[in-house]
């Protein structure tokens, strides 16, 4: 999905028909800006949930297209306007990244990304966390405040390698808390995981520090 | 319920075969703390992962009271080559 040239007046007008959202960017050559909103809206375009909602994208030149623009009331550019039904339901003056992206979402059913939907169940949530690093502990507290004695000691450890990685504090998040005991069989932490997988919890980690294996462990 | 090191070593000593069992209690303001070190061939050919859950299913009623547990598990001949 990408976005459509719009060149005649009588393309403009169909493609705004859709019953499905249809942004519109008013556009000139010689505006700079122009190119950061195109950037913007190809993609928007990409986004998965933007594109299940068959929203379309289209760029036309504002003073080639002048009788839409004056029916627009388009007086600079760049402009985003966007249509549903060939009627205009909302618009940006300006190279308005947040309020672009924002409306693009809205309008098009799609949800904001950083809403979890209450369908997710507790098992992708917890996948999803356990795979967002390389290496991933689940500990009390985080790197630069651990809460607790053991926590404490397995990122210093792991400072200690070197090695990139990521904390969740399960403090913050009672249900992931109790939530990951069970999905992984585990009764305590701190845990780490390296790629999704459980390696254990401090005592595995100090022998595997003490057996030499803990840097090829963590770098598999 | 409260846990004595008596009870925990006789517990890991019988469902493990152990062939040497130490526990002590570390317990402070934060709860049940124990520190255990458990000898048994039933370790033998497992990775510590598996070494550690197996001593965790045998402990499993009890660590979910306990606050903290740490294990080191050996199989005979690495005690043995320890000492």
């Amino acid at each position: 999905m990408s976005v459509t040239n719009i060149d005649t007046v009588d393309n403009f007008v169909n493609f705004v028909r859709s019953p499905s959202l249809t942004v519109v960017h008013f556009s000139a050559d010689w505006a700079d800006q122009c190119g950061q909103v195109t950037d913007i809206l190809k993609e928007l375009s990409k986004l998965p949930e933007v594109q299940s909602s068959g929203s379309k994208f289209g760029v036309c030149d504002a003073e080639n297209l002048s009788e839409i623009s004056l029916k627009y009331k388009v007086d600079s550019v760049p402009t985003v306007i966007l249509f549903k039904n060939g009627t205009q339901i909302d618009r940006i003056d300006g190279a308005d990244a947040a309020q672009i992206s924002s409306k693009v979402r809205t309008h098009s059913g799609a949800k904001n990304n950083l809403d979890v939907s209450p369908k997710q169940s507790l098992e992708e949530r917890l996948k999803a966390l356990i795979n967002k690093h390389n290496v991933m502990v689940f500990m009390k507290g985080n790197r630069d405040a651990p809460r607790c004695g053991f926590s404490r000691t397995l990122i210093q450890i792991l400072n200690g390698t070197g090695v990139q990685y990521e904390t969740f504090d399960i403090l913050t998040d009672e249900e992931v808390r109790q939530g990951l005991k069970t999905y992984s069989d585990w009764p305590t932490y701190p845990q780490l995981y390296v790629k999704g997988e459980l390696v254990g919890g401090l005592d595995i980690i100090k022998e595997l520090q003490a057996s030499g294996d803990l840097e090829s462990t963590l770098n598999p | 319920m409260v846990y004595t090191e008596e009870y925990l070593k006789e517990k890991l000593t019988k469902e493990l075969e152990a062939v040497h069992v130490e526990v002590v209690d570390e317990s402070d303001g934060c709860g049940g703390k124990f520190v255990a070190l458990i000898v048994s061939d039933k370790f033998q050919g497992k990775p510590l992962l598996a070494r550690h859950r197996l001593v965790n299913s045998v402990l499993q009623e009890e660590l979910k009271t306990i606050h903290a547990f740490t294990q080191k598990t050996l199989t005979v001949d690495q005690w043995k080559a320890q000492n």
